[in-house]
């Protein structure tokens, strides 16, 4: 530049200082533009980087999400097969907001009463001036009315899809499934025990199985409900049950509910008698007193003999027959004709404390063990437990059980003495079977086999019989407590029975609350009459699916107990 | 020369081509990748209207509907227990044909003594067949006597009855009179009638069943042609075991 040499003119030293000063700013401003270069390009770096890697590995615009799965809102119920019995599905809901409505009210309440005529004009027109913000006109709407309703144009009247709850075989197993609220909670059954697993995002993908089969449930639904009608009887309960495992294959109370509308149901029908419902379930309870005295070696086997009188007078009380034997009779005999007299006597020398261990061991004692939370607590005389009660509880009397109580002191006796607690789940891989404590002897379980099987042969369950299946169980007629008294008429009748009995695998407990006689019973209310044959007629069309075959020539060795069967009375 | 100076265009092309080739690339496996979520949710939906089409059979199929039907149509019940078979032999035995007796068959007479009367008689029956009703019951039994005798005079009748394959099986239950066994030839009859219509092998069972005979006594004793006592056990056995 102009800058004048050295040698000719000496610098002025504020030039000297102005260069120095210029040379400075100009390595800063160069350092500046050097770091805004270096952020500059890391940004495009980034930018590109970015990019590429979204282009290699990224999503692209239109990917929809949510869809890759069907995760339902709320998990299935599916049965033993697989069936579904509680799924969910998208409801379509009309419902209005009536601040929002731009029409002529009249006429849309007009119009609304014609699709909708639950509700009058004048009622729909009130809704649609009052000041809610919101109101569910119909849920689980059929399409047609919504297409109707949705020709009407007002957009005040909102139609939306919303999941609900739907048991596609309506009343099937109601009492085992339960019903949801209308939040989607469950609220009964299964539906409100599983509740977390069902509504868990984690869980509800995989539906939850259960133990019923619902062919099975449906025979014994219709059986039941048959007896039910023929019998005018209030209610019904039934349980089939796995012997070995504990599962309850089928499990019905009657009257039931529709659990698509549950809000239609009477408390009556909401009433779950197999599991809540404890029930006084008489003679049915003799085989557990027999099997007691038989591995306490009180009773030496079905030939042991004891004196039954008409009638027996004991602390206070006297004890009746229905089929008095007036002589001497068997233990087989005793079970045959269902004889209290001579159950209180075996009752008697098993005693108070030994009734009352084993009774806490078979699980009598407690509330029946489920998962279902709507369990019966047993009732039990409690402090008054003396030697009377230890009588008449040996022969069912003074002792509540729920139903499904009893068809686990079943299974447990004819599972060679082992008890499973019974499970509504399937016992598979995902719930392993409970390992079960040792109750009776298996020796024990082995001889009440021809015991109870002489009981459907020739005793009183004779009607309980279906040819070819060796069902054998006992009948029980309780007399109803009412009003603190027991009613001579009213019975609660009941059956419990094993098929098939050389090889028990499955329980049958059928109950019926107060039956009449009618014209084929000849006037007879006894359980013998009436629930007997259910047994008879459930077990012939169940036992083909459950892989039971049919074979006349198979019994238990009833060479145990005929020999002590008095064969002149019949 | 040229190419020196052009060596950095070439270089700048060759790398922007580079690049776009690896864009390319990605926007391949990006279109993939999209169409194969489209298949995917297209799955998705399939699945769940599947579920629903499921529910709504499920639901109106259900088995108290069906159970209803039962009631009212169908009247279907459980199979009682002996409709239930052990196994492939029990269900052979179901196909047995009907047992009839044949009314066609060429009436063979019992008694041995006078065998060229009733040849005669034997012919008669048949050409009166079409005629006279009342003479139905008494044919029958001669036809069931006929049976009887037939395996002892297997060799003199063939003249008469040519198809004695009818009678053939008859031979097994040789006995007079005793009711039973007339039960048991009867049934026969229309066995080996069937068998015969079909198989060819008529001569053979013809020779074998005339074996039986030996078992009882009388007719033995009548018949001067009466053959073979050596098989007597053989034949017992397989008397039993038909007769079952």
């Amino acid at each position: 530049m102009n800058a004048p040499s050295p040698a000719l003119v000496a610098p002025r030293p504020e030039r000297l200082r102005l260069v120095g000063q210029r040379r400075q700013m100009l390595t800063i401003m160069h350092q500046r533009l050097m770091f805004g270069m270096l952020v500059y390009a890391g940004i495009v770096a980034l930018i590109a980087l970015r990019i590429l890697w979204l282009a290699a590995f990224g999503d692209h615009a239109g990917r929809k999400e949510g869809l890759i799965s069907l995760v339902p809102d709320r998990g299935d119920i599916v049965d033993r097969d697989g069936e579904p019995l509680a799924r969910t599905i998208d409801a379509w809901t009309i419902a209005v907001h009536p601040q929002k409505i731009i029409g002529d009210k009249l006429e849309i309440s007009r119009r609304l009463a014609e699709l909708m005529p639950e509700k009058t004009v004048e009622q729909y027109f009130a809704l649609l001036r009052s000041n809610k913000p919101f109101y569910y006109l119909r849920r689980r709407a059929s399409p047609n009315l919504v297409e109707a309703v949705n020709a009407l144009g007002e957009p005040g009247l909102a139609i939306q899809r919303e999941p609900d709850r739907l048991y596609p075989q309506t009343t099937l197993a109601a009492h085992v499934l339960g019903f949801t609220d209308i939040d989607g909670h469950g609220a009964a059954g299964v539906e409100r025990a599983f509740d977390k697993y069902l509504s868990d995002p984690a869980t509800r993908g995989t539906p939850l199985q259960l133990s019923i089969s619902s062919r099975i449930q449906q025979a014994l639904e219709h059986e039941l409900g048959d007896a039910m009608t023929t019998f005018s009887a209030i209610g019904a309960a039934g349980v089939v049950m796995d012997v070995h495992t504990g599962e309850v294959l089928a499990m019905t109370s009657l009257p039931t509910i529709n659990p698509n509308t549950p809000g239609q149901g009477t408390p009556e029908a909401h009433f779950n008698r197999a599991t809540l419902g404890v029930f006084e379930l008489g003679s049915t309870f003799k085989p557990f007193t027999l099997a007691m005295a038989m591995d306490s070696g009180v009773v030496s086997g079905p030939g042991q003999v004891y004196n039954c009188p008409d009638a027996l007078p004991v602390y206070g009380h006297v004890i009746h027959d229905t089929h008095p034997f007036g002589r001497t009779c068997t233990v087989a005999e005793i079970m045959m004709e269902s004889s209290n007299i001579g159950t209180a006597q075996i009752a008697d020398q098993v005693g108070t404390a030994r009734q009352k261990a084993w009774l806490k061991k078979m699980g009598f004692l407690d509330r029946v063990e489920i998962e279902l939370k709507e369990r019966g607590r047993a009732l039990n005389p409690g402090s008054r437990w003396g030697p009377f009660e230890t009588m008449t509880i040996g022969f069912g009397q003074g002792i509540a059980v729920a139903p499904l109580q009893l068809a686990m002191g079943y299974a447990t006796l004819f599972d060679g003495g082992v008890y499973h607690p019974p499970t509504i789940l399937k016992v598979g891989r995902d719930h392993p079977l409970t390992p079960g404590r040792r109750v009776f002897s298996e020796d024990t379980s082995y001889r009440m086999r021809a015991i109870l099987r002489l009981v459907v042969m020739k005793g009183t369950g004779r009607k309980a019989d279906a040819p070819g299946y060796r069902i054998g169980g006992k009948t029980g007629t309780a007399q109803k407590l009412i009003n603190g008294r027991y009613s001579q008429t009213v019975n609660i009748t009941s059956f419990a029975g094993v098929f098939p009995m050389d090889d028990p695998r499955y329980v049958i407990v059928v109950m019926l609350d107060e039956p009449k006689a009618t014209k084929d019973t000849y006037g007879f209310t006894t359980a013998g009459w009436n629930v007997a044959p259910v047994v008879s007629r459930t077990v012939s069309r169940i036992a083909p699916m459950l892989g039971v075959a049919p074979d006349m020539r198979r019994e238990p060795n009833m060479g145990e107990v005929l020999p002590f069967v008095h064969e002149t009375k019949e | 020369m040229s190419t020196r100076s052009f060596h950095s265009l070439f270089m700048v092309a060759s790398c922007a081509g580079a690049a776009l080739g690896c864009y390319l690339v990605s926007l391949r496996v990006a279109s993939e990748r999209a169409a194969l979520d489209n298949v995917e949710t297209r799955i998705v939906l399939a699945q769940r209207d599947l579920r629903v089409l499921q529910t709504e059979i499920g639901t109106r199929g259900r088995l108290a509907q069906l159970e209803r039907w039962n009631v009212k149509v169908l009247a279907l019940s459980a199979p009682a227990a002996d409709q239930f078979l052990g196994g492939s032999f029990e269900l052979a035995r179901l196909t047995q044909p009907e047992r009839k007796v044949d009314f066609q068959a060429p009436v063979v007479l019992a008694s041995a003594p006078a065998p060229a009367p009733k040849a005669v008689t034997i012919g008669q029956p048949d050409t009166d067949d079409a005629g006279a009703p009342t003479a139905q019951s008494p044919r029958e039994l001669i036809h069931e006597a006929s049976l009887k005798t037939e395996t002892r005079e297997v060799p003199a009748k063939p003249a008469a009855a040519m198809p004695a394959v009818a009678a053939l099986k008859s031979t097994d239950g040789p006995v007079t009179t005793a009711k039973p066994v007339a039960k048991k030839s009867v049934d026969r009859p229309g066995l080996a009638a069937v068998k015969t219509a079909t198989k060819k092998s008529v001569d053979k069972p013809l020779t074998i069943a005339a074996k039986p005979v030996t078992k009882r006594i009388e007719l033995a004793k009548n018949d001067p042609l009466a053959p073979l006592p050596e098989k007597h056990s053989h034949l017992a056995h397989k008397d039993s075991a038909t007769g079952q």
